[in-house]
C-alpha cells in the first residue's frame, strides 16, 4: 500500500512536470499561467510525498517492498533505517529527484528575475527533471514489490551504519544535483540574452549555496573514512571520490568568476561554459558510480543497462547544452583587463589552475577505462599520479591566494607592498627553522610554507581593510580573506598529518605500559561485551604523558551478528595538536598488537572546511 | 575560428563517451582484471604429485599439448560448485590434458576431498606456498587456464565454472 | 654483539623497505586498498613474497616487475612510465605550460 502511494506520487510528479512543459509553450492563454505555477509546487509535494512513503516503508520494516527488502532489517536503529532509505541506488535516485524539485519550486518564489528568464528556466530544469525521473521508473524503481514472501530483509552492511554516513549522501546531493537549476539558469540567461546584474547576483547565490553544501558533504565523507576505514587517511583518490571532487572544484572556478563578473563584463560566456561543466560533471560522476564500471569501496550494486541509460542522458543533456552555447553565446567586443598582476589576472590564473587540475583528475580517473579497451590490460591510477600532478598544478593558486583580495582591478599595484614582503619574507624564514628542527620534506616544506604565506597575507589584509574601513560591516569587506583563512588552516593541517605522522606498532600485555616517542600507552583491561545488535571485544588504553594521564582510548573490534561482519573500530584521542589514533590487532600469546598513529593537527582540516562553508553563507547573506 | 574552439569540449565529451559505450558492452567485471599473463609462455614451474610423493611433473612436461589448469583447494566453497564440471569436460574431450593445482591446502584434506567427489584431473600437483599460483597470477581460487599446444597461456577465468562459460568461452579453445 | 646489532638493523631495514614497497601495491581482493594496510589473504601472500626478496638483497624496482609480470600494472598505484601513459603524465603540464604561456602573451599585449 504504502509502495503504491509512493509510485503513484513517483508518476505524479512526472506527470506535472510535463504539464509545466505543456504550459510553458502555451503561454498565450491566461489559464495556463496558474497551471504553470501550480505544476511546479504539485510536482514537488508529489515527488515529496513519493520519497516519504519510501522512508515510512523503511521505518516499518515493509518487506513487501523489494528495495525495503534488500538494504534493510528489522533490528536496524531507527535512524539507521531512515538512511538506510538513500544508503542504495534505487532510494538515493529517489532523492536526486526530490532535490531537483525542491530547487525548482524554491527557485519559482524567486521575486528579482526577469519573469521570462524565470519560466525559461523551470522549463528547462522541468525537462531535465523528466529525463532522470523516467530513469528511475523504467531502471530503478524504488517500489517493485517484492515477489517473494519473507520476515526478515537482508540487513545492511554495519560499516555504514553511521551518523555521518547518514547525512552524506543529502549534503552531497544538495550540492551537485543543485547544480542542475544553475545550468537552467545559464541555458536560459543564454537563449534569451538576459544575463545582467540581477542574473548574476541570483545564480551566485545558488551557486554559493550548492558549492557550500558539496563542500559540507565531502568533507563529511573524508572525515567518515578517517575515523571508520581504519588506515588514519582521509583521501585515498578512489575513483567515486574523484568523481565528487570534480564538480567540487569546477564548482569553485565558477563562484570566482561569478564574483568577478561585476567587474569584468567579458566572462559572462565563460560562466556559462563552467555552469555547463559543473552538471556534466554532476551526471557523469554518477554515470561513474552507477554503471559497475569501477570497483571501489562505495559503488552501488549495478547494471550495464544503468549505465547505458545514463550515459545516453549525459549526452543528451550536455551535448544540448554546449551546443546551445556554441551557437547561441553572446560575443562581447571589450577585451579583459589584464595586467601583472591585478585582480582580473589573479582570478584568471585561479580559473586556468583549477580548471587543468579537474581535467587531469578527469583524465586518471577514466584512463584505465581507455586503456582497457584498447588493450584488454588494466591499469591503475592511484594517488601517485594524482598528487604528482593535480597538486602541484593547483601551487599558483595557492600561491596567488595570498594576496588575491588585496589586488586591484584597475592598476597592478598592491597597497602596502613593503608589509605584505616582510610578512613572507618573515613566514619563509619560520617555515625554513622549522624544517631545519624537524626533519626536511619537499612537500612539508611547500606545505608549511604556503599555509603561512596564506594565513599571514589575508590577516594582513584584514588588519589593512580595518585600518581603512574600521570594523563595521566586517564579514562584508573580508568574507573572502576568511575562506583563505579556512583553505590555508586546512593546507597546515594537511601537510602536518601526512608529512609529520608517526606510527608506532606494539605488542602489549593487560596492564602493562609501554613507552612510545614523548608518550606511554598502559592496556588498562580488554573485555568482550555484548550490544543490541554486535558483540565487541574492547580495549581500553590509557595514553600518558610524564606520568599524567592524557585521555582514554577504546579501539575495538565488532562482530555483528546478523551479517556475520567483523569490523575495526578505532579509538581516537583528539586534541587541536594531534590525534592519537589507536587500533586494535590480534592476539599472540597474550600480547596484544597495537597501532598507534600520531597525526600533528589534523583536525584543522576539518576546522579549515568548516571556515569555508561558513564563508560560503555568509557570502549569500551579505548580498541579501 | 572561435566556433572551433567552443566545439572542442563536445568533440572530447563524444570520444569519451564512445570509449565507455564499448567498455560497458563488452560487460567486463571491475573485481576480474584481465591476466597479465595472456599470450604469454607458461610460467615455469614443478609440482610434488598429491598422491606420490615422489612422482613430479614440471612445466616442461606439459607442451606440445592442450592443457586445462585449475587451481583449487579442499577448504574453497566455489571450487567444489565447479567440481563436476570436469568430468563432463573429460568425457568429451579425452586428449585433454586436465592438471589441478591444490594450493595453500593440505594433503589429507585434500586427498579426503578428491576421494568423496571424485578426481577429475590427469594430475594434482600440491602448491602449499601459493609459489606457484603466484607465478601464474593467482588472486583468489578457483581460477582456470587453457594453455595450447606451443605453451602459451591463451586463457584465464577467475571464479567457479558453469556450463555456459565452459560453452562459450573455453570449448572453442580446445578443438 | 655486533652480529646481532647488524641483524637487527638489517631487519628494520627491511621492516621499513617492506612498508615502503607494499604501500605501492594494490590488494588485489580488496576495494581499494594497499597491501600494506590490508589484512587479507591475499595480501599476506604478498607480504611474505616482498618479505623474503628483501632479504635476498632484490631492489624495490626488481621486486615490482617481478609482480607486474603475473599480476600485470593494476598491481601498482603508480601508473608506469611507458609509451601507453605518456599521454597521461604529460597532459596536465603541458597543458599548463600552454594556457601560461597564451596568457603572459595576453598581459604584454595590453
Amino acid at each position: 500500500m504504502i509502495s503504491l502511494i509512493g509510485f503513484i506520487g513517483l508518476l505524479f510528479s512526472c506527470i506535472f512536470s510535463v504539464s509545466i512543459v505543456i504550459s510553458f509553450f502555451n503561454q498565450n492563454k491566461k489559464v495556463y499561467e496558474k497551471i504553470f505555477y501550480y505544476s511546479v509546487y504539485l510536482s514537488a509535494i508529489s515527488i515529496l510525498v513519493s520519497f516519504l512513503a519510501l522512508i515510512l516503508a523503511f521505518i516499518n520494516s515493509d518487506f513487501s517492498n523489494y528495495t525495503v527488502f534488500q538494504n534493510s532489517h528489522s533490528s536496524k536503529p531507527l535512524l539507521y533505517k531512515i538512511a538506510g532509505t538513500w544508503g542504495n541506488h534505487e532510494g538515493s535516485m529517489l532523492l536526486w529527484l526530490v532535490i531537483m524539485l525542491i530547487y525548482n519550486c524554491v527557485f519559482s518564489f524567486n521575486k528579482t528575475l526577469d519573469i521570462s528568464l524565470k519560466k525559461l528556466t523551470i522549463l528547462f530544469q522541468s525537462s531535465i527533471y523528466i529525463c532522470f525521473a523516467l530513469f528511475v521508473i523504467f531502471t530503478s524503481n524504488p517500489f517493485l514489490v517484492n515477489s517473494i514472501l519473507v520476515n526478515e530483509g537482508l540487513g545492511l552492511n554495519p560499516i555504514l551504519q553511521d551518523p555521518a554516513l547518514a547525512i552524506h549522501p543529502p549534503l552531497l546531493y544538495l550540492g551537485y544535483v543543485g547544480f542542475s537549476l544553475i545550468l537552467c539558469l545559464s541555458l536560459s540567461g543564454t537563449l534569451l540574452n538576459k544575463i545582467d546584474k540581477e542574473w548574476i547576483l541570483t545564480t551566485k547565490n545558488w551557486t554559493l549555496f550548492c558549492w557550500s553544501m558539496l563542500t559540507g558533504g565531502i568533507a563529511l565523507g573524508s572525515y567518515w573514512a578517517y575515523y571508520e576505514l581504519g588506515w588514519g587517511g582521509w583521501w585515498f583518490w578512489d575513483p567515486v571520490e574523484n568523481v565528487s571532487l570534480m564538480p567540487w572544484i569546477a564548482g569553485l572556478a565558477l563562484v570566482h568568476s561569478l564574483m568577478m563578473a561585476k567587474n569584468e563584463p567579458l566572462l559572462k560566456r565563460w560562466i556559462v561554459f563552467l555552469s555547463i561543466l559543473c552538471f556534466s560533471l554532476s551526471i557523469f560522476g554518477t554515470f561513474l558510480v552507477r554503471s559497475g564500471i569501477l570497483t571501489s569501496v562505495h559503488s552501488f550494486a549495478s547494471d550495464s543497462s544503468r549505465g547505458i541509460f545514463i550515459l545516453i542522458l549525459f549526452l543528451i543533456i550536455t551535448g544540448f547544452s554546449f551546443i546551445l552555447f556554441i551557437f547561441k553565446s553572446n560575443e562581447s567586443n571589450t577585451k579583459l583587463n589584464l595586467l601583472f598582476i591585478n585582480k582580473t589576472s589573479a582570478l584568471v590564473i585561479n580559473n586556468i589552475v583549477m580548471i587543468i587540475a579537474c581535467l587531469t583528475i578527469l583524465l586518471g580517473t577514466i584512463y584505465p577505462i581507455i586503456i582497457e579497451v584498447v588493450s584488454n590490460k588494466r591499469i591503475s591510477v592511484g594517488a601517485p599520479y594524482f598528487n604528482s600532478t593535480a597538486l602541484p598544478i593547483l601551487l599558483p593558486g595557492f600561491l596567488l591566494m595570498s594576496i588575491a583580495p588585496a589586488l586591484s582591478w584597475q592598476n597592478n599595484k598592491l597597497p602596502k607592498f613593503k608589509y605584505y614582503l616582510i610578512t613572507f619574507i618573515s613566514m619563509s624564514t619560520l617555515t625554513v627553522i622549522i624544517s631545519w628542527f624537524s626533519f626536511f620534506s619537499i612537500w612539508g616544506f611547500i606545505g608549511l610554507l604556503l599555509s603561512f604565506i596564506i594565513i599571514a597575507g589575508s590577516v594582513l589584509t584584514i588588519y589593512i581593510n580595518s585600518t581603512k574601513f574600521g570594523y563595521q560591516n566586517f564579514l562584508n569587506y573580508n568574507n573572502a580573506l576568511i575562506a583563505h583563512i579556512g583553505v590555508g588552516i586546512m593546507i597546515l593541517g594537511i601537510t602536518c598529518s601526512s608529512v609529520f605522522k608517526s606510527e608506532y606498532s606494539l605488542s602489549i600485555l593487560k596492564n602493562e605500559e609501554i613507552k612510545f616517542d614523548k608518550y606511554s600507552v598502559e592496556l588498562i583491561d580488554i573485555k568482550i561485551l555484548e550490544r543490541d545488535n554486535f558483540q565487541e571485544l574492547k580495549a581500553f588504553l590509557q595514553i600518558n604523558k610524564d606520568k599524567k594521564v592524557m585521555s582514554l582510548v577504546n579501539p575495538s573490534k565488532r562482530y555483528y551478528h546478523v551479517s556475520k561482519i567483523i569490523t575495526t573500530e578505532v579509538g581516537i584521542y583528539r586534541n587541536w595538536f594531534q590525534d592519537f589514533y589507536t587500533v586494535l590487532g590480534s592476539e599472540n600469546n597474550k600480547k596484544w598488537d597495537i597501532k598507534i598513529y600520531t597525526n600533528p593537527l589534523v583536525n584543522l582540516i576539518w576546522f579549515g572546511v568548516l571556515l569555508m562553508v561558513f564563508s560560503g553563507f555568509v557570502g549569500i547573506l551579505k548580498n541579501e | 575560428m572561435n566556433k572551433i574552439i567552443l566545439s572542442i569540449p563536445i568533440f572530447i565529451i563524444l570520444i569519451i563517451s564512445i570509449f565507455l559505450f564499448i567498455f560497458l558492452l563488452q560487460e567486463k567485471n571491475p573485481t576480474k582484471p584481465p591476466s597479465a599473463l595472456l599470450n604469454e609462455e607458461l610460467p615455469k614451474f614443478s609440482l610434488v604429485s598429491l598422491f606420490d610423493k615422489t612422482v613430479t611433473l614440471s612445466s616442461l612436461d606439459v607442451v606440445n599439448q592442450i592443457t586445462l589448469i585449475n587451481f583449487f583447494a579442499s577448504w574453497c566453497a566455489p571450487c567444489k560448485v565447479e567440481h563436476p564440471l570436469f568430468f563432463k569436460i573429460k568425457k568429451k574431450y579425452l586428449n585433454l590434458f586436465i592438471l589441478g593445482i591444490d594450493m595453500q591446502d593440505t594433503n589429507k584434506d585434500a586427498i579426503e576431498f578428491l576421494t568423496t567427489d571424485g578426481n577429475p584431473y590427469d594430475y594434482v600437483g600440491v602448491d602449499e606456498q601459493g609459489l606457484v599460483g603466484v607465478e601464474f597470477g593467482v588472486i583468489g581460487l578457483p581460477e582456470t587456464f587453457v594453455v595450447n599446444k606451443d605453451g602459451k597461456i591463451i586463457y584465464k577465468y577467475l571464479g567457479p565454472l558453469t556450463d555456459k562459460i565452459i560453452e562459450d568461452e573455453i570449448e572453442p579453445l580446445l578443438q | 654483539m655486533i652480529v646481532i646489532f647488524f641483524c637487527l638493523v638489517a631487519k628494520a631495514s627491511v621492516e621499513s623497505d617492506l612498508k615502503n614497497i607494499t604501500s605501492k601495491l594494490r590488494c588485489m581482493t580488496c576495494q581499494n586498498q594497499t597491501i600494506y594496510s590490508s589484512d587479507a589473504d591475499f595480501s599476506k601472500n604478498i607480504k611474505k613474497i616482498v618479505e623474503e626478496k628483501l632479504k635476498n638483497n632484490e631492489s624495490e624496482k626488481e621486486i615490482i616487475n617481478y609482480l607486474i609480470e603475473r599480476y600485470g600494472e593494476y598491481i601498482v598505484f603508480e601508473p608506469q612510465m611507458n609509451i601507453g601513459n605518456l599521454f597521461l603524465w604529460f597532459f596536465p603540464f603541458t597543458i599548463l605550460a600552454l594556457c601560461l604561456v597564451f596568457f603572459i602573451f595576453r598581459i604584454k599585449k595590453n
